[in-house]
């Protein structure tokens, strides 16, 4: 439904911002953007937007929008939400008012209903007659959302929308992305740079380094390939070199669990087959949108370690041997 | 009580002159501005000319000081008005001066609103009016007001000395009595009057100001 290929931005005509940008995404799925600051995600998002003029192809239902005129554009536009990071909402117009502008715009009928569903579809119907400014901060985004889905588009795009909420509005927040995805087959690109909000609602993610896609695939693919590299960018103190653990003279392993196999007893059966102790160092297991995702470091010892290691290799995501 | 009838018709012409003229910088300066802010965003070619040519006419009048600026434009008094004494002549110096202050601090003023509020325009497929109409202006309504403020008030000040070339009001008065007959007290009276309208001003804009900022 979306496929962007070869796309290029520069804001001086010198320097690209972005580099040979190509990625896909199907209908329904939810694509978050990931990178860390100055990556060039707002650009990415505004160049797909044709809010900036990019080079390349941006395909939308085989359309090429960065051929069309403005005219045709700005009819397309219709088709696309947008909630900015800022909300952007016009502090003079109440809730109601705001979240009305694209169909007074689109000169649509039926304004009323249509309002009042989306309102009570995002939760706001206590507060649809305050103004922006009397709002707190997830409210606002939330008529931000509310904007952006109105018009029933195809495809909705959110800048960093739980960047300036605390923990639990976030979690509120996804969770109501979640369910206008799931409700309405809308197709979301979210662009983030928290790692939680990839984990929470992702289906496929977009990693973007200098301006350069450095991943686009699966989530949990993503979480498996890129852990250490992801543990120095993002989280910088909860890395360690266990390598370096001076035990006694046991082999170190990590295992990945993805799907099926995090809630299985797999470990243990392994372990007691081969007589091997194992001692946790680390241990951790997170729900990715479609399943959970879990990670374990270990010291095992026993005569049949090799044996054990290739049998569990089988039954788990991914096997590293840390130290031998 | 001659004075006193003196007084208040030359607070009426300084009244008149401040206000008249301000709503004639109002009505053009404030396209004018948008102009400007419209051309200075935009990445046309065409826009960045009448940018400019706008941008030096402005820049033109804005350095002419204004008793100069009152004898430069006595002949085009002359066409409009017919005559260049009194307040009516007034006006149309007053207005040509503060068209293009009202121009700038319009543009100015448009300038603050956030980049983002023009990117929000352009994905709700808003056109120029409709961004005009329903973001640039609503959000930058109280910022209007306080330039309009900032306007009559300069305005006030500006009718005194057009008051010394004759244009009558408070500062005719001024210059009359207080410096050609030495008589201070009227010169005191005069003073406090101009204070008081300016007081005026400043309280009623503020108020308005006020109410129509939503905090
Ligand atoms: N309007 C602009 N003009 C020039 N350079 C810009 C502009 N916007 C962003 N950039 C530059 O592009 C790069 C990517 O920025 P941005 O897309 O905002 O990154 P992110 O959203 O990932 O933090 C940065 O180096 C930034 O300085
Ligand atoms: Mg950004």
């Amino acid at each position: 439904m979306l496929e962007v290929k070869n796309l290029n931005l520069t804001y001086d005509g010198k320097n690209y911002v972005l580099k040979d940008i190509s990625f896909k995404l199907e209908k329904g799925e939810i694509l978050g953007i990931i990178g860390l600051s100055g990556a060039g995600k707002s650009s990415l998002l505004k160049a797909l937007n044709l809010l900036e003029k990019p080079q390349g192809e941006i395909l939308f239902n085989n359309i090429d929008l960065t051929q069309l005129s403005r005219k045709e554009l700005r009819k397309f536009r219709k088709k696309i939400g947008v909630a900015f990071q800022h909300y952007n909402l016009l502090s003079r117009k109440t809730v109601f008012e705001n979240i009305s502008l694209p169909l007074i715009l689109n000169k649509e009928n039926e304004i009323e209903k249509k309002v009042s569903n989306v309102i009570k579809k995002v939760g706001l119907e206590h507060r649809k007659n305050a103004f922006p400014a009397h709002l707190s901060g997830g409210e606002k985004q939330r008529v931000s959302i509310a904007r952006a889905i109105v018009s029933n588009p195809d495809i909705l795009f959110l800048d960093e929308p739980t960047s300036a909420l605390d923990p639990k509005t976030t979690e509120k927040i996804l969770e109501l992305i979640l369910k206008i995805n799931q409700d309405m087959k809308i197709s979301t690109i979210i662009v983030t740079h928290e790692m939680d909000v990839i984990k929470r609602i992702c289906d496929k993610i977009l990693y973007l380094k200098n301006g350069k896609v450095h991943y686009f695939g699966e989530v949990y693919r993503f979480f498996s390939e890129f852990e250490k590299e992801l543990n120095e960018e993002f989280y910088r103190d909860i890395n360690y070199n266990y390598g370096k653990l001076k035990l006694k003279n046991g082999k170190i392993i990590k295992v990945i669990f993805y799907g099926e196999s995090v809630g299985k007893p797999v470990l243990n059966k392994i372990s007691k087959k081969y007589d091997i102790t194992f001692n946790i160092l680390y241990g951790k297991i997170e729900d990715l949108k479609n399943a959970p995702f879990g990670k374990l470091i270990l010291e095992i010892e026993g005569e049949k370690t090799n044996e054990f290691i290739n049998d569990l290799k089988e039954h788990v995501y991914a096997l590293e041997v840390l130290r031998l | 009580m001659n004075i006193l009838n003196e007084l208040i018709k030359a607070t009426l012409e300084t009244v008149y002159m401040t206000f008249f003229s301000g709503f004639l910088s109002v009505i053009f300066g404030i396209p004018l501005g948008i102009i400007l802010y419209l051309t200075s965003i935009s990445q046309l070619k065409i826009s960045k000319v009448i940018y400019r040519i706008f941008d030096v006419i402005i820049n033109i009048f804005r350095s002419i000081p204004f008793i100069i600026l009152i004898v430069l434009v006595i002949p085009l008094t002359k066409l409009i008005v017919g005559t260049i004494i009194g307040p009516k002549s007034a006006i149309v110096s007053l207005t040509i001066a503060a068209i293009p202050f009202m121009a700038r601090l319009s543009e100015s003023t448009f300038k603050s609103l956030p980049k983002e509020m023009i990117d929000t325009a352009h994905t709700l497929g808003m056109n120029n009016f409709e961004f005009i109409a329903k973001i640039l202006i609503p959000e930058t309504l109280p910022k209007i007001v306080a330039n309009i403020t900032l306007l009559l008030i300069n305005l006030v000040t500006y009718t005194a000395i057009a008051g010394a070339v004759g244009a009558g009001g408070l500062g005719a008065m001024a210059i009359n009595y207080g410096y050609q007959r030495f008589r201070l007290d009227i010169l005191m009276y005069d003073l406090i009057i101009l204070i008081l309208i300016t007081q005026i001003i400043q309280f009623v804009g503020m108020k308005i100001e006020k109410i129509i900022d939503i905090k």
